[in-house]
């Protein structure tokens, strides 16, 4: 149709209903030495030795950063074995038996407020980079470097839109640990010297509005808002949610830093509550099976169980006759895999099964919804063509490079045409 | 169970080009049961040769530009042509031999109408690449052909010779004509002319489905209706200030404007891509077929129109600065467009300030 199109069927109510499955007792747990954004990583823990919930077993080494590994379990250490992990890459993981005591480490002492209060810009930074934090939005970028801007920080935003459709783990983490969110904000607030705190959140999640207004009666010496943003796609993209929840517009490729914010995913806030408070490492998230090849079930799991298990738990899946497309992450922007034993790392949130649908690709007609529905402004049907003649100097002048990749110009097509990966194509054609 | 690799995104909007295509049939249909109405079997055979004709020879250069597969029986060979071959095949030429059948006149003869096709959907779509490929709107194109090459074929029934042709050919005086031909006729199609452009009620219905449905863009239909409406006025002033509005609406309900603008401009495939690039493309049409009207004499001006504005399509689309935002840059230059067009229009109808 010729408009632009920004609501796409989410398919969140039937997830909402659901009530959430513990599953934090998965016999072995398995660690990934390397991950997306850390190509090297080492083990600092030997076949046969204890390890104690939050203890360092390693450390993922990244280009600008390193990242230290944390038992979530406390057992015995058993060895390697390859798996793959949330990019859908296979890669080597450190086996931990549970011997479900959930021994805490030495390490793992609660600060007391007082503690709290007295600590520094500096201590922040060092207690993020210490719990190995990350985005849990699905970036996976560390959490301290964020925190360590140079620039002046007015305000803190906890970004807990999760606009994708089928993703639910933000939406859970809003509703069952708001006290941890909201405390967590303030932390990030204490850091980053911030002197207010917006959460955003879908204009139709009545409930975590109401949930988290109650919440902060509890914390009226901060100022701290609850802003209602729109209920389309890409909502979520900071560029965007900055702009609905507070006004500011911050040209595509600048740090929001610059302009006095600091973005960061609610489910992250949740984290540097944990890492602040308990000095706890991410131990458990809220992970969705989800889709029309498997039973809708939530699960509360705990970092480094098997995603096959959790299927298993969900019941299947069902008329395995039928092909599937196992994604993780949304159905928008979501990375697809050939294979279900996925360690559950920080940012693994859910698992969409879907039945293999083949869509036929018909000729373009120049409707141009694609054009009209994009986020940043360009013309996706002009770089198909410019990328079929191999037209670099033209794919370049049509700034395919601008594109977030959110698969609206896909989405919206009539003829089908997968317009999303010829702007991925684009964009290696001109590198 | 086989687990199968895709790239995002993974889901699709319940949408199609079918679904387009079958809109635009909708929308037709006000049209087409009133020139059946009006014209009786001379629509329904007109109506029906076109569309046989267009859709066969879209058929037939189909499998001609599909190599075969290199096994199998012959009759194998020949269905390997047409594995591609999908509804979209059969809807967008139906759509393009509707419309053409629409901008003919009713005693046109049977071979003219069989010639306009041919060339509409043979040489002016499949020749450049068949659906979404033609730079020209086919129906248009195979329109101009005939008004060309066969001009004197062109008669239209109920004529009044006093009159002239039709309406716009008229040789009277502006009072006598909107006194033979008042605005009610004009408006629910009693007057000589081409078989779907001469009821504005039937258009306009079919104008609403289509903006509902959304399967035509408001945007280009709204420019070039301004655009011809806004230098009709000052037209009106130069010529008739004390009919100004009768001699505004009386253009813009006479000849095929109002179908011109609704099915025609509106095809997708030969528009631009970008908002702004749409208006401007709404604002060159329209200019052009005020200029024709106002300054020619050719009863096919709206068709013209259309094929001049396909030519500039390409530049109104040209990468290096083609956008999908508005600048003020844009919006003033399309103002300035239509104003000019204005001016000339008053001045070179003899208006004095």
């Amino acid at each position: 149709m010729i408009t632009k199109t920004r609501n796409i069927p989410d398919g969140k109510s039937e997830l909402k209903k659901l009530s959430v499955i513990p599953y934090v007792d998965a016999n072995y747990v398995y660690y990934p030495v390397t991950s997306a954004r850390c190509p090297e990583g080492e083990t600092c823990v030997v076949s046969g030795q204890f390890v104690k919930v939050g203890e360092v077993i390693g450390t993922r080494k990244g280009a600008f950063f390193e990242q230290p590994m944390h038992a979530t379990v406390s057992g015995e250490v058993k060895g390697y074995e390859k798996h793959i992990d949330q990019s859908g890459k296979i890669v080597d993981c450190l086996i931990v038996e549970n011997d479900k005591k959930y021994t805490l480490h030495e390490s793992a002492v609660e600060r007391t407020e007082t503690e709290i209060d007295s600590l520094t810009r500096e201590d922040f930074i060092e207690i993020t980079k210490e719990a190995g934090l990350v985005g849990l939005g699905g970036s996976a970028f560390p959490t301290y470097i964020k925190l360590s801007t140079k620039d002046p920080i007015k305000v803190v935003l906890g970004n807990g839109v999760e606009c994708e459709p089928f993703l639910i783990s933000d939406h859970y983490a809003m509703l069952f640990k708001s006290e941890e969110l909201i405390k967590g904000l303030i932390y990030a607030m204490k850091a980053s010297g911030a002197e207010k705190g917006v959460i955003a959140i879908k204009k139709k999640y009545k409930e975590i509005y109401e949930a988290l207004m109650l919440k902060l009666q509890e914390f009226p010496d901060y100022d701290i808002k609850i802003a209602k943003v729109g209920n389309h796609y890409p909502q979520g993209w900071e560029i965007e949610t900055v702009e609905s929840a507070l006004g500011i517009k911050i040209p595509q490729g600048e740090l929001l830093s610059k302009y006095g914010v600091l973005n960061f995913n609610v489910s992250t806030l949740v984290s540097i509550y944990n890492a602040v408070k308990k000095r706890l490492p991410v131990l458990k998230r809220y992970v969705s099976v989800s889709g029309n090849g498997i039973q809708n079930t939530v699960f509360r799991v705990r970092i480094g169980t098997l995603m096959s298990e959790l299927v298993q738990l969900a019941g299947g899946y069902r008329d395995e006759k039928i092909p599937k497309v196992l994604i993780l992450g949304g159905p928008m922007m979501g990375t697809s895999v050939l294979r279900d034993d996925i360690v559950m790392t920080h940012t693994t949130t859910n698992l969409i099964v879907m039945n293999d649908e083949v869509t036929k690709e018909e000729p373009c007609i120049h409707c141009a919804s694609c054009v009209y529905s994009c986020p940043v402004s360009i013309q996706p049907v002009q770089i198909m063509n410019a990328y079929k003649n191999k037209d670099k100097e033209t794919v370049g002048i049509l700034e395919v490079n601008k594109c977030i990749e959110c698969g609206l110009c896909s989405y919206v097509c009539p003829s089908k045409i997968h317009l999303t990966e010829y702007m991925r194509l684009g964009k290696r054609l001109i590198k | 169970m086989k687990v199968i690799k895709q790239t995002s995104p993974y889901i699709r909007k319940e949408t199609s080009t079918k679904r387009m295509m079958i809109d635009v049939l909708i929308a037709l249909m006000p049209v087409v049961l009133f020139s059946i109405y009006r014209f009786g079997f001379d629509a329904i055979i007109r109506i029906l040769v076109s569309l046989v004709v267009m859709i066969g020879v879209e058929a037939f250069a189909f499998g001609l530009m599909n190599k075969p597969s290199k096994k199998g029986t012959k009759f194998e060979k020949f269905k390997s042509r047409y594995k591609d071959y999908t509804i979209n095949n059969v809807t967008a030429p139906a759509v393009s031999a509707i419309v053409f059948s629409m901008i003919v006149p009713s005693t046109l003869p049977i071979y003219a109408i069989i010639i306009g096709a041919v060339v509409g959907i043979g040489i002016v779509k499949m020749f450049f690449g068949g659906l979404g490929s033609n730079i020209f709107n086919p129906a248009a194109a195979g329109r101009i052909f005939i008004g060309i090459a066969l001009a004197g074929m062109f008669v239209y029934q109920g004529i009044d010779l006093a009159a002239g042709a039709t309406p716009l050919s008229s040789s009277l005086g502006f009072s006598e004509l909107i006194g033979r031909y008042p605005l009610k006729d004009l408006f629910f199609g009693n007057i000589p002319g081409s078989m779907g452009e001469i009821n504005a009620l039937a258009i306009l219905i079919g104008a609403a489905y289509l903006l509902i449905r959304k399967a035509a863009d408001f945007r280009v239909m709204l420019a070039a209706l301004g655009a011809f409406a806004i230098p009709m006025i000052f037209a009106g002033l130069a010529l008739h200030p004390d009919h100004l509005i009768e001699y505004v609406l009386y253009h813009v309900l006479s000849g095929g404007l109002l179908f011109g603008v609704v099915f025609m401009i509106t095809d997708p495939v030969t528009s631009p891509v970008t908002r702004p690039g749409r208006w401007m493309f709404g604002i060159l049409i329209g200019s052009v077929v005020v200029l024709i009207r106002l300054f020619g004499a050719y009863p096919e001006g709206m068709a013209f129109a259309i094929l001049l504005g396909n030519i500039f399509v390409p530049m109104f689309d040209y990468p290096k600065y083609a956008t999908n935002k508005y600048s003020w840059k844009s919006i003033l230059g399309m103002v300035i467009a239509v104003l000019l067009v204005s001016v000339i229009v008053f001045f070179g109808l003899g208006g004095s300030l």
